[in-house]
C-alpha cells in the first residue's frame, strides 16, 4: 500500500510501548482462560481470539494448538470471549481491583 | 472517596446483610445515575466498583451528552474536557477523503447542545461522587461474582471480599457491555459478535509546544471536535468508522468497527488503528504526537432487538449491559441512555420500595419509562438500518466513497476541455456505481426512513 506524499510519517507506538502506557495490577493469576484445551487443539482452525486480539494476549505457536496466554497484557475489552465461535473463552473480572487501570479511559 | 468505614468494616466482613436499601454494581453513568436518584429520594444504596476508582476500568471513545445528567448534577463543578463546536463526517477511500463539516453558531452558546469530551476515569469518579454526597455508600476494588437467589428471586450479590456475600432487597446491574454477572445469573444471554463492536484507542498528546490542539482543529477557547470516518480508508473491509475527538490538552483517536468483521477478515484492531492514523487525510492532523494512553473495548451495538429484559425479580439492567447503545452511523449514543436508564431505574426502585415490592412486576416502570422515552424510541426507530447497511456495505463504505471522490476529482478538473464534459464524466461515475437512475432511486428508497 503506497502512502501519499501528503501524508506525513506518523510513527505508531509498539504493541509493548502501547501497552506500557497503562498501569496493571497483577492479579496474581489469570483472569483468562480456554474452558476446553481440545477444542482449541482439535477443532479450532482460526483462532480468532489470536487475530481480534488488541493487546497481543492470545498467541498460538505456529499457528495452531492451544494458545498461551499473557494475561497481563489484557486491556479488559472483552473481545476473545465474544468472538470465539464455540463459546471457549472463560472470562472473569479481575479481582480486588487488579488488572488493568485507565487514567483517562 | 472510598466510604472507609464500609470499606474497612467490609474487610472485617461484619455482617451487612439489608443495611442498604440496593446494590448497584458498576460505578459507571448508569450505576451512578441510579444510585444518586436512590439517595436523593432518601434511599441507601450500596455502589460497588470493581476498579480502584470509578472509571477506572472504563474506555470510552465519544461524547458524553448531558441533557439528563444536567437536571441531576451541577456540571458547573464536573471535569468536562471541551464542548463539541464542530461535527465533522469524512468518507475516506484509499487516499481520498470527501467531507461535510457544522459548526451551528448555536454550539458555542450554553449549554453547547449539551455535548462535551470527557476523561472517563476523571467524570466517572466526580459523577459517583455526587451520588456518594447524596447518600450512596461506594465502595470500590471489589469485585461483584454474581447475584444471591432465593427461590426465583435475586437477594443480593456474592463479592471477592472476605464473607464478600452482602443481600439486599434490590440489585441494579450496570457492570457495561462485558456483563459477566448478568449472563451468570442467565438474565441476559451472551451477545453475538455480529451485535459487537471491537474498538481501539489512543489518547495522543502534542509534547512539541501548547496550542497545537487549537491550532489544528481551529479552536477557541473550550470548543472542541468531534470528527467522524466512514469508509475502507477508515477501518479497511470492515463495518465500521474511525473518529477524532478533543479533549483539553490531548485528542482520543480510534476506530470501532464489527468484531465479525474483524474476525473474519482477520484484521486485527491495532493494525486497523495504524492504518486509519496513518491515513492522508489523518495523518496530518496527528503529526508530531505521543501515546499516553492505549486502550480497548467492545460496545453492544445489538439495538433494540437485543436488548435483554429489563426487569427481574429483584434486579434491574441498565446501561450499556442493557445494550442500551446507539449507533446509525450519524448519531453515536450511549452516555445519554445510560443516565437515562440509570434514573428510571433508581426512580422505579424507589416507587416499589415504598409499597414493601420486590418482584418483577413492582418494578415493571423502569422498562416501561425506558420505552416511552427517548431510549428505546431511537433504538426502534433505527432497527432496520444496522442489517440493510451490512447488507450494502461494500456499495456504502468501499464503492460510494471511491465514486463520489473520482467524481468530484473529474468535476473539478482543471484543463482545456468545456465544463460539459466533465459534468457528464462525473455523474456518470457515481451512477455507474448506483447501477444508473433505477439503482438511485431504490438506494434512497431503502434509506428514505433516515430522513422521516
Amino acid at each position: 500500500m503506497s502512502v501519499s506524499p501528503q501524508a506525513p510519517e506518523i510513527e505508531n507506538d509498539s504493541m509493548e510501548d502501547r501497552l506500557y502506557t497503562v498501569k496493571y495490577e497483577d492479579p496474581g493469576d489469570s483472569h483468562l482462560d480456554v474452558k476446553v484445551a481440545s477444542i482449541c487443539a482439535d477443532s479450532c482452525e482460526t483462532a480468532d481470539c489470536v487475530s481480534i486480539c488488541p493487546a497481543d494476549v492470545w498467541r498460538r505457536e505456529d499457528g495452531e494448538g492451544v494458545p498461551t496466554i499473557a494475561y497481563e497484557n489484557c486491556l479488559e475489552c472483552s473481545s476473545c470471549r465474544f468472538a470465539c465461535p464455540y463459546d471457549n473463552v472463560s472470562w472473569e473480572y479481575p479481582k480486588t481491583g487488579a488488572g488493568v487501570t485507565y487514567k483517562r479511559g | 472517596m472510598l466510604d472507609e468505614r464500609a470499606g474497612d468494616a467490609a474487610l472485617e466482613a461484619p455482617n451487612y446483610d439489608n443495611e442498604f436499601d440496593a446494590i448497584v454494581v458498576g460505578a459507571g453513568l448508569a450505576g451512578s445515575a441510579a444510585a444518586l436518584t436512590m439517595a436523593n429520594r432518601g434511599l441507601e444504596p450500596l455502589l460497588v466498583e470493581r476498579g480502584s476508582y470509578p472509571g477506572a476500568k472504563n474506555v470510552f471513545g465519544g461524547v458524553l451528552y448531558t441533557p439528563t445528567i444536567r437536571e441531576l448534577v451541577d456540571l458547573d463543578a464536573a471535569p468536562l474536557e471541551r464542548y463539541v463546536a464542530e461535527k465533522r463526517f469524512s468518507m475516506l477511500s484509499h487516499d481520498d477523503e470527501t467531507a461535510i463539516s457544522l459548526k451551528p453558531g448555536e454550539w458555542h452558546r450554553e449549554p453547547h447542545n449539551d455535548s462535551y469530551t470527557v476523561y472517563r476515569g476523571e467524570f466517572d469518579e466526580w459523577f459517583a461522587d455526587q451520588a456518594v454526597e447524596a447518600g450512596a455508600t461506594l465502595v470500590t476494588e471489589t469485585t461483584v461474582t454474581g447475584v444471591i437467589r432465593e427461590g426465583g428471586d435475586i437477594v443480593g450479590v456474592e463479592t471477592d471480599r472476605p464473607d464478600g456475600a452482602i443481600r439486599a432487597p434490590y440489585v441494579v446491574l450496570a457492570e457495561g457491555g462485558n456483563s459477566l454477572v448478568s449472563e451468570g445469573a442467565s438474565l441476559k444471554s451472551p451477545e453475538s459478535r455480529e451485535n459487537i463492536a471491537v474498538a481501539a484507542k489512543e489518547v495522543l498528546e502534542f509534547p512539541e509546544r501548547s496550542g497545537v490542539i487549537e491550532d489544528r482543529f481551529r479552536l477557541v477557547g473550550d470548543a472542541g471536535v468531534s470528527y467522524q470516518y466512514f469508509g475502507e480508508g477508515a477501518v479497511g473491509e470492515a463495518y465500521g468508522g474511525g473518529f477524532i475527538y478533543t479533549n483539553g490538552d490531548t485528542v482520543s483517536v480510534g476506530v470501532a468497527y464489527s468484531l465479525e468483521d474483524a474476525a473474519t477478515k482477520r484484521q486485527s484492531p491495532e493494525e486497523t488503528l495504524n492504518l486509519f492514523k496513518s491515513h492522508p487525510a489523518v495523518a496530518p492532523l496527528l503529526r508530531g504526537a505521543r501515546t499516553v494512553e492505549y486502550g480497548a473495548k467492545t460496545i453492544p451495538e445489538g439495538g433494540a432487538e437485543s436488548m435483554p429484559s429489563l426487569v427481574h425479580n429483584g434486579a434491574v439492567i441498565v446501561g450499556d449491559a442493557a445494550g442500551l447503545v446507539l449507533n446509525n452511523g450519524v448519531h453515536l449514543e450511549g452516555t445519554n441512555m445510560a443516565v437515562e436508564s440509570g434514573y428510571y431505574a433508581g426512580t422505579a426502585i424507589v416507587e416499589a420500595a415504598e409499597r414493601g415490592r420486590t418482584e418483577a412486576s413492582a418494578l415493571e416502570s423502569y422498562s416501561e419509562r425506558l420505552e416511552d422515552s427517548f431510549v428505546v424510541q431511537n433504538l426502534e426507530r433505527y432497527a432496520w438500518l444496522q442489517d440493510r447497511v451490512e447488507e450494502d456495505r461494500e456499495l456504502l463504505f468501499e464503492q460510494l466513497p471511491r465514486a463520489i471522490a473520482d467524481a468530484s476529482s473529474e468535476y473539478f478538473t482543471m484543463d482545456r476541455r468545456p465544463k460539459e464534459m466533465h459534468a457528464k464524466a462525473a455523474k456518470q461515475r457515481v451512477f455507474d456505481t448506483l447501477g444508473g437512475w433505477k439503482g438511485a432511486t431504490k438506494l434512497a428508497l431503502r434509506y428514505r426512513k433516515l430522513v422521516k
